[in-house]
């Protein structure tokens, strides 16, 4: 915990963080799909070894800010960015970047679960396969530690060789977490990563993001503010492509400083 | 309230109707598409299945004669109406063999009392002959007429001399003959024979037209025929009058007697089974092949093969009787036989069946006399007072499992073959209906045609799905799936006069196009990446596949322009002779290559659909999670997207081998529909499908061509069963294992 002067407010430290701090640093990043704009001039500073929530309306931009952290936007053809988004001080949109390395170092989940049509083990270790890597030792070593980071080993540990497809949702999802977890990345990105599961499973997955935060920097988008509010350090709340407010989690639940925010939060739209 | 409720379950009823309707509707159509698929298979069986029907033989109506005299002769009429017999006494008797006056007496006549020797020639002529032992001989015939009296049909016998009624003199010696043969047909004709004394004559016939009567005059040329062994113990001459079989004992001399001046001996070879004696021979129908039958029931065939430049006597396979064999009697037009035993046991052979059609009991006496009917339908038997004619049941006996699977050694053919070839214009042609040469190439052009096809619309798909631009995908998948509307025989017809004579002039330029349009695709693409942003920016995405179109045409004007080049440069300006003179490869102008590219053009469009609706139905999800591991396009493509559309690949694959192993018209029009067994990618091949299109026509219904034909459609029936079925198994276990969500 970070003991601050009582004149700061935590907006004003998350402004403020220092580049050891910070994982992410987006800066005055606008998005246009063909000619319409989806994101406004986004600037924030993401910190490191914390839970970061997107929260807003369907259509706010949160997902489309999170694809810009590992450049998944680029595979929309129309899609086009402007500003930056430095991981490490590194601009992930200068050219030289390698979009394959970049998404090795910021991993992502998706909504659904999309574990690949092979066996748990080849899941995990998929993304190490990819960079050539052979040695059984250390492939079975990553597979263990990645899945009991992912809260899985226990449930599959015996069943490792069987199709991923015999798993139920929530087991699927966190697979997919492990598979993520497996490169090692230094970010997280989750997108509403609990949108399509049970409430059991939800909950083990929100155990687990808690845990994460250990070992990587955690950006989830989530539709489900009370989610936010129990998982996250500090969240930041869009509306129609502008980052309206962001601040940390337990400030912008109860004393948001924005009208919309408020709004949005008491449920009066969203 | 309750009227409501009762309203309301009314409606329901109507639903459930409806259902119903649905339900049994549906159900009715797929069982009817079982029931037709079952239909034709039960037809195609129906047809096929009397072709191994057993041979069967059953009395059809006997009669007892007075006389038992040894009969040494004996015949039908194609009726089966009247029959003769010629006995020791040198009688030629008519029986009658119809219902109303069975075993009637119809005509009889002595031929010659006294008799040293008698020969009959091929089963066919009806003629005979009887000598004497005074070096005399007369030749006679059975005859049969017939005419339409109150219109029904009358056959009267008659007894004909061709040679005149007296007798012929051979010897001027006077010495009896002891052994003879003769064979006879409207122009020429000879007899060969052997005196008491040990010299032998051959008296060649030849018939000509006196001018001014019109009468027909046989000249007569007698020769000695050199150094006949002692015991003279059979002679046989081949009706086309250009081997004389002599045999004495187990030793058998072959004399060329085509030149009646220069009368050799070819060969000397004994003939008989191991540890055992010969007791007679016969001549197979087309009078190819020599049969020797053996006192231990052997009998081996034996016909002239070409080694080493040079025609041989050579043994070609051997049947059993089990017992020994008193008599052989070929059949008229067909390459079975029977022989009659010791036992009183009747065995049916086919020559290049390979097979023992029928073994049986028929008396219990040992002499035991037999002829065929001359439309091989009955079997004529004097089983000593008894005369009986057999109705007999073998209307497909050349057709066997192993004529049809295995290699046959036919007549004149140097080595056992794998044939097809099922007409000719010549009689005594013998059909040659094995399976193998057509399903081998109906494979061959599987195979050419999905060697061709299967990488392009694969590549294609892969490149539609996964990489294109959708705006330029909406054009491209239609008209590619256009391509499969395409009547084939449009295709069969361009390849076949448009395409073959392209090709056979432009081989080298064909070849160069194979090479260097992949090539040159490979170094567009390199110098892209290569060329200014600024250039690659001003064309917009996804339409840069488009930049292709010149490159290609490009190269293919160049390939093409520069093969007469290539051809005077590397194959002394001739593509075709140099094939054939220095690589040894024979070239047909249509053949597999064209095969190939028309069928693969035909087969692209099917495979392509399925593969490219598979790959683009990989979700999304599952492309993006593979990046978002950080992996490359490639990758994903290949670890992931393939991965997930294998079951889809793979049945495209097979539909589409499916497709080309039952294509008719282009198989049909682009090969030369030769029956040939090789791989060689630039000769023809013969189909069945397109070997069943072109010969049903003219193939007379019910006749064992008629039915192999059928055979063909039921193996290719079974051919394309075995593919599916596979296909679905592989499919089933892929898409277990592969499938997403």
């Amino acid at each position: 915990m970070i003991t601050l002067p009582k004149s700061t407010t935590e907006a004003d430290v998350l402004t403020h963080l220092s580049a050891d701090k910070t994982a992410l640093e987006i800066k005055n990043l606008n998005l246009y799909y063909g000619d319409k704009q989806a994101l406004f001039d986004i600037s924030m500073k993401i910190p490191k070894g914390k839970v970061t929530a997107f929260i807003g309306p369907s259509g706010c931009g949160k997902s489309t800010l999170l694809r810009c952290i590992n450049r998944m936007n680029d595979l929309v053809d129309i899609c086009r960015v402007d500003g930056t988004i430095e991981l490490q001080g590194t601009n992930i949109y200068e050219k030289s970047v390698d979009v394959a390395s970049l998404r090795r170092r910021v991993g992502m989940v998706f909504q659904r679960p999309n574990p690949f049509p092979k066996s748990i083990y080849e899941n995990v270790v998929y993304g190490l396969r990819l960079q050539g890597i052979k040695d059984r030792r250390v492939l079975d070593e990553a597979a263990e530690t990645s899945l009991r980071s992912a809260a899985l080993w226990n449930e599959v540990k015996d069943r490792l060789h069987d199709n991923a497809f015999g798993l139920s949702g929530g087991q699927q999802q966190r697979l997919v977490i492990a598979r993520a977890v497996a490169i090692g990345p230094e970010v997280l990105l989750l997108d509403e990563p609990t949108s399509a599961l049970d409430p059991i499973s939800t909950l083990t997955i929100e155990e687990l993001i808690t845990e994460l935060k250990e070992k990587f920097t955690v950006v989830i988008v989530t539709h489900n503010m009370q989610q936010a509010a129990r998982v996250s350090d500090q969240t930041a709340f869009m509306y129609m492509g502008k980052l309206i407010e962001y601040t940390d989690t337990n400030t912008l639940f109860t004393a948001p400083k924005e009208k919309q925010t408020e709004d949005y939060i008491t449920g009066r739209y969203g | 309230m309750h009227s409501d409720l009762s309203n309301r379950l009314r409606a329901d009823k109507k639903r459930v109707i409806k259902d119903k309707l649905v339900k049994y509707s549906i159900t009715s159509g797929g069982a009817l598409v079982l029931v037709t698929l079952l239909l034709i298979f039960g037809y195609l069986l129906y047809v096929v299945l009397p072709i191994f029907a057993p041979v069967t033989i059953e009395v059809e109506r006997q009669f007892t004669q007075v006389k038992q005299e040894k009969i040494l002769a004996l015949g039908l009429d194609e009726q089966n109406d009247i029959s003769y017999q010629i006995n020791d006494q040198g009688e030629l008797s008519f029986y009658s063999l119809r219902e109303h006056d069975l075993g009637e007496l119809l005509l009889s006549q002595s031929i010659l009392k006294n008799h040293s020797a008698f020969a009959q020639s091929a089963p066919s002529s009806n003629s005979y002959l009887f000598a004497n032992e005074q070096g005399q001989v007369t030749l006679f015939k059975a005859e049969f007429t017939t005419s339409y009296p109150n219109d029904k049909r009358l056959i009267t016998p008659k007894i004909s001399y061709p040679l005149g009624k007296s007798l012929i003199e051979l010897d001027a010696q006077g010495k009896a003959i002891t052994a003879i043969s003769f064979e006879l047909s409207d122009e020429s004709g000879a007899i060969a024979a052997v005196t008491s004394d040990n010299r032998g004559f051959y008296l060649l016939l030849t018939a000509t037209e006196d001018m001014m009567t019109e009468d027909i005059v046989w000249e007569q040329e007698l020769v000695e025929l050199p150094s006949l062994p002692n015991n003279v113990s059979q002679m046989l001459l081949s009706p086309d009058l250009n081997n004389l079989f002599v045999r004495s004992q187990d030793d058998l001399l072959v004399y060329d007697v085509s030149d009646i001046n220069n009368i050799r001996i070819k060969s000397a070879l004994p003939i008989n089974a191991l540890n055992s004696h010969v007791t007679t021979m016969a001549l197979l129908t087309g009078a190819s092949s020599l049969m020797v039958a053996n006192e231990n029931g052997v009998i081996s065939q034996w016909f002239e093969v070409l080694k080493d430049n040079k025609r041989t006597l050579t043994f070609i396979r051997d049947f059993s009787a089990q017992e020994s064999v008193v008599s052989l009697v070929p059949e008229y037009f067909r390459k079975s036989f029977l022989t009659t035993d010791e036992q009183g046991m009747l065995s049916l052979f086919h020559a290049t069946g390979e097979t023992q059609l029928l073994h049986e009991k028929i008396s219990e006496n040992e002499t035991l006399s037999v002829a065929f009917s001359p439309r091989a339908n009955a079997l004529l038997i004097i089983d000593g007072k008894q005369v009986k004619l057999f109705k007999l049941d073998n209307e497909h006996p050349e057709i066997t499992w192993s004529s049809l699977w295995q290699e046959v050694w036919y007549e004149g053919y140097p080595e056992p073959k794998y044939l097809w070839q099922s007409t000719s214009a010549s009689d005594d042609f013998e059909a040659k209906m094995s399976l193998v040469p057509i399903s081998f190439g109906t494979i061959k052009a599987a195979f050419y045609a999905m060697l061709f096809a299967v990488p392009i619309a694969i590549s294609g798909a892969i490149y539609t799905a996964y990489f294109m631009s959708p705006s330029i995908r909406s054009y491209v998948k239609p008209t590619v799936e256009i391509m499969e509307a395409l009547p084939t025989v449009i295709l069969g017809f361009l390849a076949g006069l448009w395409l073959a004579p392209l090709i056979e002039n432009q081989l080298p330029g064909i070849i160069l196009l194979l090479i260097s349009l992949p090539l040159s695709i490979l170094v567009t693409a390199m110098l892209w990446t290569t060329l200014p942003k600024k250039i690659r920016e001003s064309i917009p995405e996804g339409i840069h596949p488009l930049i292709l179109l010149p490159v290609l045409l490009l190269t293919g004007y160049l390939s093409m322009s520069f093969s007469d080049t290539l051809e005077l440069w590397l194959f002394n300006g001739d593509t075709r002779m140099y094939l054939t003179n220095e690589l040894g490869i024979n070239f047909d102008q249509r053949n597999s290559l064209i095969v190939g590219i028309a069928m693969g053009f035909a087969v692209i469009p099917t495979i392509y659909t399925i593969a490219e609706d598979a790959i683009f139905s990989v979700p999304r999800s599952l492309t993006m999670g593979s990046l978002a591991l950080g992996a490359t396009p490639w990758q994903t493509l290949a670890k992931v997207v393939i991965l997930t559309a294998s079951p889809g690949i793979f049945s495209a694959v097979m539909m589409g081998t499916g497709r080309a192993v039952g294509e008719t018209m282009i198989v049909l029009m682009a090969t030369g529909n030769t029956p040939i067994m090789d791989w060689n990618i630039f000769e023809g091949m013969r189909s069945l499908s397109a070997n069943i299109a072109v010969e049903m026509p003219e193939s007379e219904v019910g006749s064992s061509h008629y039915r192999v034909l059928f055979l063909a459609a039921f193996v290719l029936f079974i051919f394309t069963f075995i593919f599916n079925t596979l296909a679905e198994l592989v499919r089933q276990r892929l898409r277990e294992k592969y499938s997403s969500l």
